[in-house]
């Protein structure tokens, strides 16, 4: 019995054999059209690797197929702030998703008080420089990376690319790890750089550290936190204008004689960070 | 031989060249901080044969005439004369040999940006200092970066520094109830209290009754009897990155006149962008 089942395998695996032959020598070849190496096959003129196949020389996904792609993947560099999910955007010279010293986008309001990239990302892809963008999914905690995300763009953009990035820290107001419109230009396919980034406050929401103005973790413990804690459209901050974020004050030593602490907040010393606050890892892959 | 001379040439062929190149820069500032304000702007083209600051040393009667009351020449403060950068530096906007000078004057208050034209009279390097208030002697610095020669846009980021001139007291110079030893008043150079409290922009976020932060009114480190009501201006260093304010939460009371939700900060404080133009 069990001799016999050997017996019909390798009968099996030599008619599988033979009809693999049978296209040894593709359009040509004496037994058609489905071989290895015919007009469908694997390495035929529209098999996965031919000419104009998936990864082929000119196919969707090849060397001449006039695109560039990028991976990328964020770095929770924080003690103990998670962050939401990341807007990687990829654009031309020229654009500003965000800049130092002038007011937030709404959709940077959005993104900076309840986590939301997708109005930031929406806006971006209005403009006339924007070339791809992709967010992260799910809360990335402290000392995480996130999933590996990819970027592609016209090949001819490969030599004047520009990125940014934004992802808000969830334990704050309104304070996110950005950068705005960094150079990411004439990277060869293999080649990585790395990005560190800063945290900024959007200036959208003052900074009252309270368990019904933030979205994240710290004001959910103290009975608040959630969507109801995140966005909300009024501009109160000192400056309505981006900047670098101060750091969270926290309610340390509130009431002791120094008063140097934010009594009306719910961080403590774990919830503090300092610049940078993320990294980016961008390789490029074709 | 031979290749002394090959340098020799090499020098005058890219001298002649930078001479006939003298560009005029494009330098916009940027205060990165949410309640600091920038005091008047030193920026500095030089050789090496010229610094503004150095970390690690202790700080110039220059640096610290800039980072505890915002001064940088005579025009700004007679009393001054002497001890400022214009004494250190020579004329402003003059070519110095060893530098030329420019300073930007006005306030550049916070998360705002103001842009210059500069001349370098072809310095190879560049430097910037500029109080922030109100604090007892931060500065925010760019030390000695070489001026980019390629036309196009650069952007460096820059740090508060303590220029390590004054004890951070945190304290309010408006103040009567408290005084420097011996009645002076305070606020400004070689006295304590934070510089430019009484400036309208910087008024409204101040505090009082403070009972200092980095020293206590009516006590000494050092144990010298001092007045209750009296604070004792010293030294904390040499010029080193800024630890920050610690501020506090109380208008009446606490141990720091500053606001520990507005007037801190995290490094960068600042972003300098240099527009090198086409030829």
């Amino acid at each position: 019995m069990k001799y016999f089942n050997v017996k019909i395998l390798a009968m099996t695996a030599s008619l599988a054999l033979l009809a693999g032959c049978s296209g040894d020598d593709g359009a040509v070849g004496p037994q058609g059209p489905q071989g290895e190496q015919g007009p469908t096959g694997p390495t035929g003129p529209t098999g996965p690797t031919g000419p104009t196949g998936p990864t082929g020389p000119t196919g969707p996904e090849g060397p001449q197929s006039g695109v560039a792609a990028y991976n990328l993947t964020m770095l929770n560099l924080t003690h103990g702030q998670p962050m939401a999910p990341t807007a990687f955007i990829a654009h031309e010279p020229n654009f500003h998703a965000f800049s130092a010293a002038n007011s937030a986008t709404l959709g940077l309001e959005v993104l900076a008080e309840g986590g939301d990239p997708s109005m930031f990302i929406n806006e971006a892809s209005d403009a006339v420089e924007y070339l791809d963008a992709v967010s992260s999914s799910g809360i990335l905690m402290p000392g995480m990376s996130t999933d590996i995300v990819t970027l592609i763009v016209p090949v001819l953009d490969a030599d004047n690319l520009r990125l940014t990035v934004a992802s808000m820290l969830v334990d704050t107001n309104d304070a996110f790890a950005g950068v705005d419109s960094t150079d990411i230009s004439n990277l060869a396919v293999g080649q990585s750089m790395i990005i560190t980034l800063p945290t900024w406050d959007a200036g959208t929401e003052l900074n009252t550290e309270t368990a019904d103005s933030m979205p994240g973790p710290a004001a959910a413990n103290a009975g608040g936190g959630g969507a109801a804690a995140g966005f909300a459209a009024a501009r109160d901050d000192l400056v309505d204008a981006v900047r670098i974020h101060a750091g969270v004050v926290t309610s340390a030593n509130a009431n002791d004689p120094s008063r140097e602490g934010l009594p009306t907040s719910v961080l403590d010393q774990s919830d503090k960070f300092d610049n940078p606050s993320a990294r980016v890892l961008v390789t490029r892959t074709r | 031989m031979k290749i002394t001379k090959i340098a020799a040439l090499t020098a005058l062929v890219l001298g002649s060249v930078s001479i006939a190149q003298a560009v005029e820069l494009n330098i916009t500032i940027t205060n990165l901080t949410q309640g600091n304000y920038f005091t008047p702007r030193l920026v500095v083209a030089h050789t090496d044969a010229a610094d503004v600051f150095e970390v690690g040393t202790t700080a110039s009667s220059a640096l610290a005439w800039l980072a505890e009351a915002g001064v940088i020449d005579d025009a700004q403060e007679p009393a001054s004369s002497g001890q400022n950068f214009e004494a250190l530096l020579g004329p402003a906007d003059t070519d110095n040999g060893s530098n030329t000078w420019h300073r930007f004057g006005g306030l550049v208050p916070p998360a705002t940006s103001l842009s210059y034209p500069f001349d370098t009279m072809d310095k190879p390097l560049l430097s910037i200092a500029s109080m922030l208030i109100p604090t007892n002697d931060a500065f925010v610095g760019l030390d000695s970066i070489e001026i980019p020669t390629t036309p196009g846009t650069y952007h460096y980021y820059l740090n508060a520094y303590d220029a390590g001139t004054e004890l951070n007291d945190e304290l309010n110079s408006t103040r009567t109830d408290i005084t420097g030893v011996g009645g002076t008043a305070l606020g400004g150079y070689a006295a304590p209290g934070v510089a430019g409290a009484g400036a309208p922009p910087i008024a409204p976020s101040m505090s009082v009754g403070g009972t200092g932060v980095a020293v206590t009114v009516g006590e000494s480190a050092d144990g010298t009897s001092i007045g209750a009501n009296e604070v004792i201006d010293g030294t904390d260093g040499p010029v080193h990155i800024h630890r920050n304010t610690l501020g506090d939460t109380s208008a009446t009371d606490g141990a720091s006149d500053l606001n520990s939700t507005v007037h801190r900060w995290l490094n960068p404080v600042a972003r300098v962008t240099i527009v090198v133009p086409s030829a």
